[in-house]
């Protein structure tokens, strides 16, 4: 960890993809112990800053630190640091559970690998399936075993990049039980993900992107605070959706009598956020 | 004893063939083409055909060996890296790895080897039944695995150069093709234009023909011997430095 108390530091970080402006001099920071979100829609440069801080690639310019080490400068070392999920599952589908983590386990290095393996695989509820062929498995298993995987050398970091993307919603309740489980030993969790609900479930601090840029940074609570806790929705005379935002259940209930048609009052949510600070929408 | 950074990556690609071999239709696909060409140009055309006072078939076998093994060991490593970069994603995993880039580079290259090696022993096997004129020494043995070598990290090359599939199969119809036809594979070189004939030993298969068909060391086998090890030297590093600049 840094003398600030971060253990993830990104100061100016761009990536450009010819034209496309993937990051746009992203500066943040991520406390060491912390669920911190990256959210945004599609395109919003999510998985490219996992990327970059995972050293799958360089940026054009700035700077990322992950526990005061310089991520472009020694990537090795960061290496040792880091779990990370990939949004695409990369399992080797012609190797089984078991033999998958293996070899992660030697590329890693990690010692008492034997033990260690299969701790992992009863964590997410695979040890049963241990001898089958990846292939073979439902998109929930794969997942769950990505997870295995990267936890295996006990990172200090742990990167998800969309953990429950194409999931069910059942099975992503169960995804987000198996990620709160990796969060021991005052291990940092970076997520990222376009649905509100898992970052508002999952994540102690949420970072909003769009198109490269990050445009809101706060808790949940205040991010959804600083727009309004409330939303008054009533359909037009023109059949289109409206929202009124209110700072209060009060305010929420004056706003509603005086509408003619029937309204609905809820919880502003984070997609509220984001349409408040963007105009569109996060999906 | 501290495990190599690339016994990992040599294991998996060991798992992955142990299963491949299990199926029928590897081991067919390892040898049909060197077979079909023993059988054309061995058994039909050979017949009547001698070099150097021995039978055909005595020169073709080392080629065919030289050729499978070229054959297996590059296209096993530029395809199987090809689809682990761009779709299968599992090259990232070694790139995220705690291990140097020449640690994958070996781990790749000597699976490469072994796939090599291993479709050159069938052609071998083959060889010693079918023709009495077909020997192995120990500059055939140095050839060929400084040919698998160098043909395994030429693989990594176009495997980390090639921006789809595809394109695998553009890179062998223009390099890996002529070489099989025109390295002394099947008709000796030296009768052959000066012109073309400068082009053909500047190809590494030429060499190898050279050394794997030597019954002694000499002058000549010393320059093929030099020139497999540069190029090998040379397709290493390169191949090295390309996984070590890899970015998305």
């Amino acid at each position: 960890m840094s003398e600030s108390g971060f253990m993830i530091e990104i100061s100016g970080l761009t990536k450009n993809y010819g034209k496309i402006r993937a990051v746009d001099n992203l500066s943040l920071s991520i406390k060491s112990g912390e669920v911190f979100g990256l959210l945004g829609p599609n395109g919003a440069g999510k998985t490219t800053t996992i990327k970059l801080l995972t050293t799958l690639s360089r940026p054009d310019s700035g700077s990322c630190s992950i526990d005061a080490v310089d991520v472009v400068k020694n990537p090795l070392e960061i290496k040792e640091k880091i779990g990370v999920v990939p949004q695409e599952n990369n399992l080797d589908r012609e190797l089984t559970a078991q033999e998958n983590l293996l070899i992660y386990g030697m590329l890693h290095r990690v010692s008492d690998r034997e033990r260690k393996i299969s701790e992992a695989l009863k964590m997410v509820g695979l040890w049963d399936r241990k001898d089958s062929v990846v292939s073979g498995f439902s998109g929930g298993m794969k997942r769950r075993l990505l997870i295995a995987r990267a936890l295996l050398p006990e990172p200090s970091i742990l990167f998800l990049d969309e953990p429950s993307i194409g999931l069910d919603p059942q099975i992503r309740r169960q995804m987000w039980e198996v990620i709160r489980k990796t969060r021991i030993d005052g291990r940092t969790v970076v997520i990222t993900t376009h649905y509100i609900e898992e970052a508002e479930a999952l994540c102690d601090r949420v970072c909003i992107l769009f198109k490269g840029k990050l445009i809101a940074l706060d808790t949940p609570a205040d991010l959804k605070s600083s727009v309004g806790e409330y939303i008054v929705e009533f359909i037009d005379a023109e059949g289109r959706l409206v929202q009124d935002i209110c700072k209060s259940r009060d305010e929420a209930h004056e706003i509603a009598k005086q509408k003619k048609s029937s309204v609905t009052i809820r919880k502003s949510n984070l997609e509220d956020v984001f349409i408040q600070l963007t105009g569109g929408r996060i999906e | 004893m501290k495990q190599p950074g690339w016994y990992p990556i040599f294991l998996r690609e060991m798992l992955l063939f142990r299963r491949k071999l299990l199926k029928l239709g590897y081991l067919f696909s390892a040898m049909i083409s060197p077979v079909i060409y023993l059988i054309a140009f061995g058994f039909g055309l050979g017949k009547s055909v001698q070099i150097s006072g021995t039978g055909y078939l005595g020169f073709l076998i080392p080629g065919l060996v030289a050729m499978s093994s070229m054959n297996n060991s590059y296209t096993w490593v530029s395809s199987a890296l090809n689809l682990n970069r761009l779709y299968f994603k599992t090259f990232q995993v070694f790139i995220q790895s705690p291990i140097s880039p020449s640690s994958i580079m070996i781990g790749e290259v000597m699976a490469g080897m072994v796939k090599g090696l291993f479709a050159s022993s069938l052609i071998i096997v083959v060889g010693f039944a079918s023709s009495p004129d077909f020997s192995i020494n120990m500059l055939f043995v140095t050839a060929l695995i400084l040919n698998c070598f160098l043909f395994a990290s030429l693989g990594v090359i176009t495997g980390m150069c090639t921006k789809s599939h595809e394109d695998t199969a553009t890179y062998s119809n223009f390099f890996i093709m002529p070489m099989a036809f025109f390295s002394g594979t099947f008709f000796p070189v030296d009768k052959m234009p000066i012109l073309i004939k400068s082009v053909i030993y500047m190809m590494p298969l030429t060499h190898t023909n050279i050394l794997i068909r030597k019954p002694q060391f000499d002058s000549d086998g010393l320059i093929s011997l030099g020139v497999l090890i540069l190029y090998a030297a040379a397709f290493f590093f390169y191949g090295s430095r390309l996984i070590k600049n890899y970015s998305e």
